[in-house]
């Protein structure tokens, strides 16, 4: 089946005058396949709410080309949006309108029942307070409330920036039970960008992470995953007076190995196995305590990829993530990069943005 | 079409328009009421008696229209007055009242203090300010209608929904005209309906015939077309500002700021009928129908100013090119601009 969503080469240009024009997208590229919940990743800034925008019609682009079910958008969205549920960066309504008033205009401008309204209003559990004027509602009832107008079409695509922005537990479970449900029973593409890292993680299927506005990798959550975990080892000796010396051992014994002390513990990377690494510290005279694979998660694995991991006393600033090099598209994920890599290819980036910025 | 419904209708729930309405409705009601208390049928035998008592009383401290009364031939004899006797406004008149306008000076309408509202004359001009007002609170609740949907963010919404951008703005258009012509058009019958039935209880209806439709149906259309006109401005500076605000601040202070502009540069500068520098003179023309503004005397002997005419067809074009010119700016902004 074709991608619903296929997006390449995309690039917005923000102009500011006397400054520095800013690309918000630097050819991005992006394909959703069909039934799937995909997650859309990234760090602040990083482009994601600029896509969508894009996607939906709402903001010209300078370049690039996006299709939605095979058409081209934004020159057919009109044809297509019927079939498309949206919710961006937390839609604002009309404030003095109640949230059932709100459902029922946008349902009667589009020709859908009235009693569409209703369901979707059960559906977000937003059925009590649909006579509250929107004014009074909490972060969580309006997000509610967005994703409740995205819903009423019973659209084939549902386009979700940060749904979970503002929901409390219950909301965000039923939430995820709701888009798989949507996706897996049916057949309901479903786009999602989030910071939560923990939920993608539970809830899609497959995601592309983004930054600086090009895509930094894309595929199944679990080959991701996969593909960073174990790259790592974390090993304890009895005697931490050792570590320097193991230290000393590894990065010795074969080139590309890492081998980092962190407090009582050496984290190595790039070994070529477990058992590799004991046979070498045997060989040396020291012998270990403790030896564990660190298997990632998503978190650990969107820091390293996106260069956005914390460094002690030092915030990440906004568009300091890791810049890809304009040539090669879709690009290869950088494997194995050693986390403690990740804050200095950070901050080597960061004073790049910097430099860009001038 | 549904969609057009449903901007009527969201114009329609929103609080300011029932606000405007009740205002509107209040305030025609109450012009109504206060025309029916300060109007009165003509004065009564008994007060005419009274004032021309006093109208007499003071005319006749004076020697003059003592003499004019006694002398039947008083304005032929005088010299001083012999235009009277050519004059058509003292045509039909008796002696002794020719005598209290030519020589007294006071007449009994002087100690009479009544007012008849007479609707045949004036009803037709308390419609149009009637309908004024109403437009500028229409060309208000349309302008907010499309300012308060960009400020509120409701309008990105309402883009994923309908990407068309051109049919979108057409459509809010529409509405916000519709509820334009529907409130002045309500507005105006419920005027006319009250002040027929003030002047025939407490003033004067008049004649309305032919003629008297003809001209009021072209002055209250052509006010109406004007009312269009307005929303059409607002809604189009709410769309270019993407704030009521906006709108509303441009118009006022255009009317404030800018006219205080043309009046010093119009006051400094040496031009002919500086007055055509304001607005006003033009929307004067197009509701009048005809405007003259008299220059200065074009030379020594000549007594007679330099005249400009400006014909509600002049006016129609140089407001018609306004109001489409911000349309326009408001049609290509839309189009081109990124919804923030
Ligand atoms: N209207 C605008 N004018 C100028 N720059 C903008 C505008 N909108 C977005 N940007 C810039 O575009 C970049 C991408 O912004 P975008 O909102 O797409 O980020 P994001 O990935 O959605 O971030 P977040 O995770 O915080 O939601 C940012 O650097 C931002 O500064
Ligand atoms: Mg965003």
């Amino acid at each position: 089946m074709p991608p619903i969503i296929e997006i390449s080469g995309l690039r917005k240009t923000y102009r500011r005058s006397f400054r520095q024009p800013h690309n918000a997208l630097d050819g991005l590229d992006l394909e959703v396949a069909a039934g799937q919940v995909h997650g859309f990743l990234g760090p602040n800034g990083s482009g994601k709410t600029t896509t969508l925008r894009a996607l939906l019609g709402l903001i010209r682009v300078d370049g690039g080309t996006m299709r939605i079910f095979g058409e081209e958008v934004p020159h057919r969205l009109p044809q297509v949006v019927g079939r498309i549920g949206a919710v961006v960066e937390s839609p604002q309504f009309f404030k003095h309108f109640s949230g059932r008033l709100t459902l029922q205009l946008l349902a009667e401008s589009a020709g859908i029942p009235k009693d569409r309204v209703e369901s979707v209003l059960e559906q977000v559990g937003l059925r009590d307070a649909a006579k509250a004027s929107v004014k009074g509602y909490s972060l969580g009832m309006r997000q509610r409330l967005a994703v409740a107008q995205a819903l009423l079409k019973q659209p084939q695509l549902l386009i979700l920036d940060e749904p979970a922005n503002g929901l409390d537990p219950a909301g965000i479970h039923h939430m995820r039970e709701l888009l798989q449900w949507l996706a897996h029973e049916q057949g309901v593409t479903v786009v999602v960008s989030s910071h939560l890292l923990s939920e993608v993680q539970q809830l899609c299927d497959s995601m592309t992470i983004v930054s600086r506005g090009r895509r930094i990798v894309d595929g199944s959550v679990a080959d991701i995953i996969a593909g960073h975990s174990g790259a790592s080892l974390s090993v304890r000796f009895p005697d931490a007076g050792s570590l320097p010396e193991a230290a000393e051992a590894l990065t010795t014994a074969k080139a590309g190995v890492g081998a980092v002390v962190e407090r009582d513990r050496l984290v190595v990377t790039n070994a070529p196995e477990a058992a590799w690494v004991t046979q070498t510290l045997a060989e040396a005279g020291i012998y270990l305590s403790e030896l564990v694979t660190q298997t990632k998660n998503l978190e650990s694995v969107f820091l390293e990829l996106t260069g956005t991991a914390p460094q002690p006393g030092q915030t990440v600033q906004i568009g300091q993530s890791v810049a890809v090099p304009e040539t090669a598209s879709p690009i290869e994920v950088p494997v194995a990069v050693s986390p403690d890599a990740g804050p200095q290819a950070g901050s080597e980036a960061g004073s790049e943005a910097e430099e860009a910025q001038r | 079409m549904n969609l057009f419904k449903a901007e009527l209708r969201r114009i329609a729930r929103r609080r300011l328009t029932l606000v405007f309405g009740i205002l509107l409705l209040a305030g025609v009601v109450g012009l109504a009421v206060i025309l029916a208390s300060i109007s009165s049928k003509g004065p009564s035998e008994e007060t005419l008696a009274e004032a021309q008592a006093q109208a007499d009383e003071m005319n006749e401290q004076n020697p003059d229209y003592l003499d004019c009364v006694e002398d039947e031939s008083y304005f032929e004899d005088n010299e001083m007055y012999g235009w009277v006797e050519t004059d058509p406004e003292y045509e039909g008149m008796s002696h002794k009242e020719a005598c209290e306008h030519a020589v007294g000076g006071w007449w009994a309408e002087d100690f009479i203090w009544t007012y008849t509202f007479d609707f045949e004359n004036e009803g037709p001009f308390v419609i149009v300010g009637v309908m004024i007002v109403a437009g500028l609170v229409m060309m208000l609740l349309g302008s907010s209608a499309i300012g308060a949907e960009w400020s509120s963010g409701g309008m990105s919404n309402l883009m994923v929904w309908h990407p068309n951008r051109m049919r979108l703005w057409g459509v809010k258009l529409g509405a916000a005209l519709a509820a334009c012509a529907a409130g002045v058009v309500v507005l105006a019958a419920l005027a006319f309906g009250l002040l027929v039935l003030v002047a025939s209880l407490r003033g004067e209806v008049g004649v309305l015939d032919g003629v008297w439709w003809e001209d009021t149906l072209e002055l209250v259309l052509r006010t109406g077309v004007l009312a269009l006109g307005m929303t059409l401005l607002g809604a189009s500076l709410a769309m270019l500002g993407r704030h009521t605000a906006i709108a509303g601040g441009v118009i006022a202070g255009y009317l404030i700021v800018g006219e205080l502009i043309v009046n010093m540069v119009s006051m400094n500068l040496s031009m002919d009928f500086p007055e055509r520098l304001s607005l006003y003179t033009w929307v004067g023309a197009w509701i009048t129908g005809r405007v003259e503004l008299y220059g200065a005397y074009s030379g020594f002997n000549d007594m007679t100013p330099e005249v400009m005419v400006i014909t509600w067809g002049d006016a129609g074009v140089l407001l018609g090119a306004i109001v489409l010119l911000f349309g326009a700016l408001a049609t290509w902004s839309f189009q081109r601009r990124d919804a923030a």
